[in-house]
Parts: structure tokens; C-alpha cells; sequence
């Protein structure tokens, strides 16, 4: 966000009393500002109404927190809070050591050869939901590596193979959120690195500090800021995200996307503002981490490109 | 003596993590056409008994629905992309190269619908759309789509916009040159590749988009990504690997085209 | 130049936009209420039908069955009436009537999505409650007199009223592989110790999905006696029916695939364990899909199918017409063709499945063609499968149940 924070402290400050320009600021921004507030903020807060109780089509017509309260005894809504929780954060977690890991790694080789950079933006391209289709056949108790591990004489049936999908600890989840998103944070990181150089390592190196020694007191203090605001980007995306949970987790407990989804999409229409409420909460603990975000980035050193997907 | 042995031992873990990536790369796709062409491949199989082109034949059959939901796909992600541009240009010019109050809260107001899910926005308009007759129709499902797709690129072409000097535009002006002059030879070409970038990633973005178009779309508007998923769960694994293969190919060249823009703006 | 033709590519997406999205005009001749139906003559509403387009909303998670419908019947179609036949595929009908109980809500009475869906069970009963379904009807069309009176009656124990048509029948089965398993078992207590004999090998599909729900129905009417649950709703007896249902299934969970940690969410996911060999037992409503995977080369060739001694739930489904069907003389001319004879003949010919018209409602010639249909090597022959035959339960057994199964056995 380097690059937003030069410009709003640029020298460009133009007539800002002159009434014509601020006009014309005002009619550059009003189409996003059209689309930003009407269908974004808007669309939230219409599904704030309806999740407080304005839902015509159900017969509901009076403000109400009941939905809200509902959910705070439904079982099924706290168990897929806990597993939402508990995924999000074991995913960045993971993405993120790997993530720095790998960027530390290939840190010298990424400063020569550009290639490398391209390809670590491929998995970045790939659509989460090709992403989970292709791992349902690699991990699953029939699928590739099971049959692989037949092969060399390791298990005997499918059922031995752990289960990867569909289970308990949403394996399958949190590797096909490891595969996308360490890329994604191993890029952010390489930004950093192969922009400061090695100039601080090289001074400490000639004041005697060990490697490890560099590691810890030069290169990570550098490189953490955008690795964690890299990790809040991921969590509140993990967070939020429908579609692998969808097609490599659990019936129950799902994560609360696809809770709220199947809710949504439920012939019995009293369910619809149980959904809504379930979005809201969604929406207002990825805001509450953006915000977060946005602290950082204002007091640290930002990422250049948001190469987000 | 350990200095050349600590650093050979990193050249090598350097060697695998470089080899791991380009193999995260390109196993995907490996498998994903080794699969398409798969006709009978249960356990405990490696390979595919027997190969066919069954699948690539039913997918590329009217019956299937895939290519009238690859040209709405197609439809819809050019128009998402026009319109997301031709809103995000004038937002990200004021952004970058003016200053105002409210700016930071305009700034996080744009960076909250990149990472918010746009699942509470869909759900919320939804009721609106169906009011306005916008759903089960094209225009709503593009409507949709704008949620994710104006605010990633504003921000991307703020970025273009913040390394511009509007002086050049004032100077071509006083030289006598036309706007529209102007805009073709000075602007245009100075953000160029900020503005191809936003355009790959706004199309990237409404190529991928399940929910909303499920939910605005109402089962009337079928994209790619709704027919992938109705065939992975019909269980048919050739067919969902060759679907996934034309899921994926828009996206790899719009990747390739990005990876060439990144390289010379950096 | 560049910006030129950027600028002409815009308009045109535009405008092609802005086309695409002027919804069609409301032709005031295909809809029509139900009482002036009534009244006119069939060859009528054949004329208004004739080329035009009928949106079918048909569960598209068979790729035999879209081919099918999408190439043989739409030709047929459009043979026979003139009529241009598009398939709108839903995953799950469930779809459809939510769609049309929004609709409904929202005030949309006209320019419906779809002209005819198939549907059956507690949908049905949802939609006919909610007024989001065009009729009565079934009874002026021509080709009811082929269907029986059971087939007419009640579905899932709601009275149909003529609000929907008979078209399709369906029983539960489940297969098994002679090769892995000698002698399936025949009973529902021969299943409890079968699976417990056997851990591991057996699951069966989350409620609600269909067949999963239908399953469990069947551990009801073992505990309830099947006859008690097909009209009404007794909830003394469905009390002590469902704890005793639960209380076995929760007693099988531990011995069943996975310790029961998880259900396959779909059917399609219990094929696939069973064509893998994960599990020894797939299910199914369609008594010939054995035979069909077979002929696929998705099963082994020594699958069979099994019914129960005390026989398997089959049912009766349906096709009809949403309130606000913007083609209501079409959908009535698709809906009588599926219901004749030929249609029938073709489809159990094709698709396989149970023939569905009653052999005393039909000619001579046509009962010897229904006779002379293909059974494939795992299709149980027809009057086995009669004799085996229990009807359904009352929609309110189905919801009830379904709901018990998720809060005591899936989340406790």
C-alpha cells in the first residue's frame, strides 16, 4: 500500500479550496462511489435490516434481535464458529512460516531470475474451486496418493489411507488453503526482501552478528510487518471463503460460509434471516481485521502491489 | 570449513523450494489432463485403464450446457471488466493525484469489499433485485460482480495513477493537443500497464464468482464455475477434470499477459 | 484508432447488455387459469403450444437423463407439437420451489423462470400449501387415463387434488457386489448384524438427500409397521417409531464407514465408494441403476440388487406447473406427451427404470411392448419388485424424521 500512502502524502495537493476542482473530485469519485456505497455498504445493509428483522416474504415485519440470539444457542452455528476460528487460524499460521520460509529461500534466486517470480504467481491465478476439484481426487482415501501409497505397498485399502476429506479436522481445507495462499505470502515477503537488499544483513554481518543472529534481529524484524499483514489478508479471505470448504469439508460441522449458504438456499424461508444474520457476523469479523490491517500498514512498511486473489 | 558446507546445504534446500514451485505449478495441470482423458480409472489404478475422449466430446456437445455457460462466463466477465474499468479510472485519478478530507476512510472503504466475502452484500440486495426484476438476469448478475471487481481495481489504478504527473497532460494541452489527444498519447500509455493489470484481475474475479451468481442468477444464468460444481457433484471425474481444464485456461493467458506487464512495470 | 474501437467494443457490450436484459413479452395467448383449461378442448391448447419454447426445471444430476431429454425428447417434441423443449438443470428441486416461494412473496406472478418442473414429496407439499403451483389440471389431461387411481390420489400422503400429473415410478433398492459379499441381508435386522459382522462397509447418504432420507424411512416402518404411516400424522406413533429408530441407528453409527464420523453428503459420493470398494453397499430409488453403471463400466459386472423381505419404499413422481409458468399451454402439451405410452416406452427402453403406467389402463399392443421391455442383469424382474412394494409415508414422517436424524444422530 506503499505506493497509496506516497500519494495522499504527495506534494500534488492541488487548489484545495478552488470549488470547481473539489466539484470535480466529487464527479471522478461518484460512479465508484455509486457502486461502493450503494452495492457493497448498501447490499450490507439492507442484509443488516433483514437479519433484524425486516423479512417481508417470511412475514416478519418488526425490529428484532431474535435471530441474532438464536444463533448464539444454535448448535450447529457455535460448533462451525469454533471450527471457522480454528481452520482460518491453523491455515495462515501455516501458510505463513511456510510462506516466509520458502521467500528466505528463494530470496537470492528470485533476484536473479524473474521466472521464478512468474511462477510463484501461477497458483496465485488458479481459482480456489479448480484448486479443491483437483485436490478431492489427489488426497482422497481412493485418490492419488492413496493409490500411490499401494503401490510402494504402504496400505492395502482405501480405508487405511487418513482421511483427508470430508473430516474432522478439515485437512483437506487447510491444505488446499496452504497450497494458495503460502505463494501469496512468500510473494508479499520477497517484495520486502528483494527490495531492502542485503545492505543491513552485510553491516551486520561486519559487526560480527552470526547468521542466526542476522535472522532474527535483522531480516525477520524487516520482513514481519508484510508478512503480517499478509496473514491478516489471508485469515479474513480464509474466513469468508465459500467454495472450498464446500466441496472438501464436512456435512457437519461446516465452516460458516457454507452454513450460511445452505441456510440461504433452504425452502423453509424463516432460515433465510438466520443466513443473513450468519453473513453479517462474517462480514463484521472481516472488518474488525481489515481495520486491523490498515493500522499496520499505516504504522509499518507496506506491501507495493496487492496481488490478491 | 562449515561456512561452505552451511551454504552448499542452502544452495540445495534453494534447488528443492525452487523445483516444489515450479512443480505446485504444473502437477495440477498435469493431472487435471491425464484425468479428462481418463475412461476407467478406479482403485487401485495409477493410470487410467483405458483412455477416451468421451469427456472432452460431451463438454464440447450443446446437451451439456458447458458452451453456452463458457460464452455467459465470457459475457459477463467483459462486461464486469468494461464497466469496473470505466468506474474505477475517474475514483482512482482523484485518489492518487488529489487530496481531500475523508480519503482514508474512502481508502478503507475500498480496501473492505477486496477482502470481505461479498456473500452479506449479495444477500442483502437480493431482495432488492427481486423487487426490480434484476434477478434471474444478466444485468443483476453484472451488478453483482461490480461488489468485488470496482474496488480492486481502483485500487490497483490508484497505484498506476500515483507515479503520474499530470503535468505532462498540461503541458500536451498548452501544446495544443485535443482531451482526447491528450488521453490516447500522454495518459493512456503512462498507465498502461497498471490499467492492464486491473482489467486481468477484475475479469479473473468475475470469471471465478460462484455464490453471487448463484444467488442473483437465481439457476437462470449459468457460468462456468456453477457447471463445474453441479458436475463434481454428479460425480462424473472425467468431466469435471475437463471442465476444470477450461475453467483454468482464461485464467492461466490472463496470468501470462499480467506476468508481462508485472515485469516491466517493476 | 485503439481508443476508437475501445470505445465501440464498450457500446456494443452495452448494448447487447441492456438488450439481453429486456425481458421477454408476456404472450397473452399461452397463459391461462386453470378453469378456462377446464373448459376448452384439448386440439386448443395444442394450437397455442405450437411453436413455442417450454422451460423444463428437471434435476440435471444424470448425465443419461439430460442427454436423453435434450436430444430424443426435445426432437420428439418438436416433431410431434412443434414445441422447442429447454432444460433449466437444478441440482435439487428443492431450488425451484424455494425460488418459487420467493417469487411468490415478491410479487412476481408472471414471466416465471420455468413453465414445468418434476416434482414429488414434502416439496410438493410446501408448494401446493404455498400457492406457488398452476391447477387443478391433471385430471383434463388426456393421457391421465393411462395412470391408476393410487398413482392419482395422494403424494407422500398429501391429497394431489390435480395440482400435479403422474409420471414417473420409483422403488428403493440396494446393490451389492457378489464377488465381496455372498448373501446380502435380507431384513432390517440382518443389516444391524451384517454391519456390525462387517465394520466399516456400510454407510448411506446424509439426510436430507433423497435417498438417504428414504433409507431411514424404512428403519420407521420396521419399527412402526409400514401400513400405520400413510395417511395422517400420529404422533404417539411416530414418538415411539423414531426412538426406536434412532436408538438403531445411533447403535449402528460406530460400525459404519468412517466410525459414522461422517455421511457421503450426496448419492453420487456412495457410488463412488462403492465403485472403489470402499463400501460393499450402494442405494438407490431406481431399481435399474445397477444395470445401468454396469453398461457404464462404473460397477463391477457382478453387482446385483436386493430388495428387503418386508419390502422397499417406492413412490410416484410428478410434473407440474409453477403459478406463474409464462408458457402454461406448453408446459401441458410436454406434460401430457411424457404421460403416453410411447414417451414411457421409450424412456424405460432407454434410461431403463420402472415402467410406470398401469398395464391394465393400456392397449393390448402397448401391454405386450411394456412386457417385452429390457431388464439389464441387475434389475430385479417387475413383479418382485411389486410384491416387495411399500408406500409411502405422509410428508410430515419424512420432515420430522429427517430433522430428528440431524439433531440426535448427525450433530450429537
Amino acid at each position: 500500500m506503499r505506493h497509496v500512502e506516497t500519494a495522499i502524502e504527495n506534494v500534488r495537493m492541488r487548489r484545495l479550496f478552488s470549488a470547481s476542482t473539489r466539484f470535480r473530485v466529487a464527479l471522478l469519485l461518484f460512479p465508484a462511489f455509486v457502486v461502493i456505497g450503494g452495492l457493497f455498504a448498501g447490499g450490507l445493509l439492507l442484509a443488516l435490516v433483514q437479519s433484524l428483522g425486516y423479512f417481508p416474504s417470511a412475514g416478519e415485519n418488526a425490529f428484532t434481535l431474535a435471530h441474532y440470539r438464536e444463533l448464539l444457542t444454535d448448535q450447529e452455528f457455535r460448533a462451525s464458529l469454533r471450527l471457522t476460528f480454528a481452520l482460518a487460524s491453523v491455515a495462515t499460521i501455516i501458510s505463513a512460516t511456510a510462506g516466509l520460509a520458502l521467500a528466505l529461500l528463494l530470496r537470492e534466486i528470485a533476484r536473479r531470475n524473474r521466472l521464478l517470480n512468474v511462477l510463484l504467481q501461477v497458483p496465485l491465478a488458479v481459482p480456489h474451486l479448480a484448486m479443491a476439484v483437483v485436490l478431492i481426487n489427489v488426497i482422497a482415501p481412493s485418490g492419488l496418493i492413496a493409490r500411490l501409497a499401494y503401490s510402494v505397498g504402504l496400505i492395502t485399502a482405501p480405508a487405511e489411507f487418513p482421511a483427508l476429506i470430508s473430516d474432522r479436522y478439515g485437512a483437506g481445507i487447510i491444505i488446499a488453503y496452504v497450497l494458495k495462499e503460502t505463494p501469496f505470502i512468500a510473494l508479499m515477503a520477497l517484495a520486502v526482501l528483494v527490495r531492502l537488499g542485503d545492505e543491513y544483513e552485510l553491516v551486520a554481518r561486519t559487526l560480527g552478528a552470526s547468521a542466526w543472529q542476522r535472522l532474527r534481529h535483522v531480516t525477520l524484524p524487516l520482513v514481519a510487518p508484510a508478512v503480517v499483514s499478509a496473514s491478516l489478508v489471508v485469515f479474513a479471505f480464509v474466513f469468508g471463503a465459500f467454495e472450498t470448504p464446500f466441496i472438501l469439508g464436512r456435512p457437519y460441522p461446516a465452516m460458516l460460509p457454507v452454513v450460511a449458504q445452505r441456510r440461504f438456499m433452504s425452502v423453509d424461508l424463516s432460515e433465510r434471516p438466520d443466513a443473513i444474520a450468519i453473513a453479517v457476523l462474517i462480514a463484521l469479523i472481516v472488518t474488525l481485521l481489515v481495520w486491523l490491517y490498515m493500522r499496520l500498514a499505516r504504522v509499518l512498511v507496506g506491501v507495493e502491489k496487492p496481488t490478491i486473489f | 570449513m562449515n561456512e561452505t558446507r552451511r551454504t552448499s546445504l542452502e544452495r540445495s534446500a534453494k534447488n528443492i523450494a525452487a523445483a516444489v514451485t515450479i512443480g505446485l505449478a504444473i502437477i495440477p495441470l498435469a493431472l487435471l489432463l491425464m484425468w479428462s482423458f481418463a475412461r476407467h480409472w478406479y482403485w487401485p489404478a495409477l493410470l487410467p485403464r483405458e483412455y477416451s475422449v468421451r469427456a472432452w466430446e460431451y463438454i464440447a456437445s450443446p446437451p451439456a450446457g458447458v458452451i453456452t455457460a463458457l460464452t455467459m462466463s465470457i459475457f459477463v466477465a467483459l462486461c464486469v471488466t468494461a464497466l469496473a474499468l470505466a468506474v474505477a479510472l475517474p475514483a482512482a485519478r482523484a485518489l492518487a493525484l488529489h487530496q481531500f478530507r475523508g480519503k482514508r476512510a474512502l481508502l478503507f472503504m475500498l480496501l473492505l469489499p477486496v477482502l470481505a466475502p461479498s456473500l452479506a452484500s449479495a444477500m442483502g440486495v437480493h431482495a432488492l433485485f427481486l423487487r426490480y426484476g434484476l434477478t434471474d438476469s444478466v444485468l443483476g448478475v453484472v451488478l453483482v460482480h461490480l461488489i468485488p471487481t470496482v474496488p480492486y481495481s481502483t485500487l490497483m489504478l490508484t497505484g498506476s495513477f500515483a507515479n503520474f504527473d499530470p503535468d505532462w497532460e498540461a503541458q500536451a494541452r498548452t501544446l495544443g493537443a485535443s482531451p482526447v489527444k491528450v488521453w490516447r498519447h500522454v495518459t493512456l500509455p503512462a498507465i498502461a500497464p497498471g490499467l492492464a493489470v486491473a482489467a486481468a484481475f477484475a475479469f479473473l474475479i468475475s470469471w471465478s464468482q460462484y455464490l453471487t451468481t448463484l444467488f442473483i442468477g437465481g439457476g437462470r444464468i449459468i457460468t462456468l464455475p456453477l457447471t463445474l460444481v453441479a458436475f463434481q457433484r454428479s460425480g462424473d471425474e472425467a468431466i469435471t477434470a475437463a471442465l476444470s481444464l477450461v475453467f483454468l485456461a482464461p485464467t492461466l493467458l490472463v496470468f501470462v499477459i499480467v506476468a508481462r506487464f508485472l515485469r516491466n512495470v517493476e | 484508432m485503439n481508443q476508437l474501437r475501445s470505445i465501440l467494443i464498450l457500446s456494443l457490450l452495452l448494448a447487447s447488455l441492456a438488450v439481453s436484459c429486456a425481458g421477454p413479452e408476456i404472450d397473452a395467448r399461452l397463459v391461462f387459469t386453470p378453469a378456462q383449461f377446464a373448459g376448452a378442448r384439448w386440439e386448443e391448447t395444442l394450437e397455442r403450444a405450437r411453436g413455442t419454447t417450454v422451460n423444463y426445471g428437471m434435476w440435471a444430476g444424470d448425465e443419461a437423463r439430460n442427454r436423453y431429454f435434450q436430444t430424443g425428447v426435445a426432437e420428439t417434441l418438436k416433431r410431434k407439437y412443434d414445441i422447442t423443449l429447454h432444460i433449466t438443470p437444478l441440482g435439487d428441486v428443492v431450488e425451484i420451489v424455494n425460488k418459487l416461494l420467493n417469487e411468490k412473496g415478491a410479487g412476481k406472478s408472471t414471466n416465471g423462470s420455468v413453465d414445468m418442473i418434476w416434482i414429488n414429496g414434502e416439496n410438493f407439499r410446501t408448494a401446493k400449501q404455498a400457492g406457488v403451483l398452476w391447477g387443478p389440471f391433471a385430471d383434463h389431461l388426456p393421457n391421465i387415463r393411462h395412470f391408476d387411481e393410487a398413482a392419482r390420489a395422494r403424494d407422500f400422503g398429501t391429497p394431489i387434488e390435480n395440482y400435479e400429473a403422474p409420471w414417473q415410478r420409483a422403488q428403493f433398492v440396494l446393490a451389492y457386489d457378489t464377488a465381496r459379499v455372498a448373501e446380502p441381508p435380507r431384513s432390517v435386522e440382518a443389516l444391524r448384524a451384517f454391519v456390525k459382522a462387517h465394520p466399516g462397509r456400510f454407510t448411506y447418504p446424509a439426510p436430507p438427500d433423497f435417498t438417504g432420507s428414504v433409507f431411514i424411512r424404512h428403519i420407521l416402518f420396521h419399527f412402526g409397521g409400514a401400513r400405520a404411516f400413510q395417511e395422517g400424522f400420529d404422533e404417539e406413533l411416530y414418538r415411539k417409531a423414531s426412538a426406536a429408530s434412532i436408538e438403531f441407528l445411533n447403535d449402528l453409527e460406530p460400525f459404519l464407514w468412517r466410525q459414522g464420523e461422517t455421511y457421503p453428503a450426496t448419492l453420487t459420493e456412495l457410488d463412488r465408494l462403492f465403485a472403489n470398494g470402499e463400501v460393499d453397499f450402494a442405494m438407490s430409488y431406481g431399481p435399474s441403476f445397477a444395470s445401468e453403471r454396469i453398461a457404464r463400466g462404473e460397477f463391477p459386472a457382478t453387482t446385483r440388487t436386493f430388495v428387503f423381505d418386508e419390502g422397499t419404499i417406492g413412490n410416484y413422481s410428478f410434473l407440474a406447473v409453477p403459478f406463474n409458468a409464462s408458457n402454461v399451454a406448453g408446459a401441458l402439451v410436454v406434460i401430457n406427451h411424457l404421460m403416453s405410452p410411447e414417451h414411457a416406452l421409450d424412456q424405460s427402453r432407454t434410461l431403463g427404470g420402472v415402467f410406470p403406467l398401469a398395464p391394465d389402463h393400456l392397449t393390448a399392443e402397448e401391454r405386450r411392448a411394456a412386457e417385452a421391455l429390457p431388464r439389464g442383469p441387475a434389475t430385479l424382474p417387475a413383479d418382485e419388485l411389486a410384491a416387495h412394494l411399500l408406500s409411502e409415508a405422509d410428508a410430515r414422517y419424512l420432515e420430522r424424521l429427517e430433522k430428528d436424524w440431524l439433531e440426535k444422530i448427525l450433530r450429537r
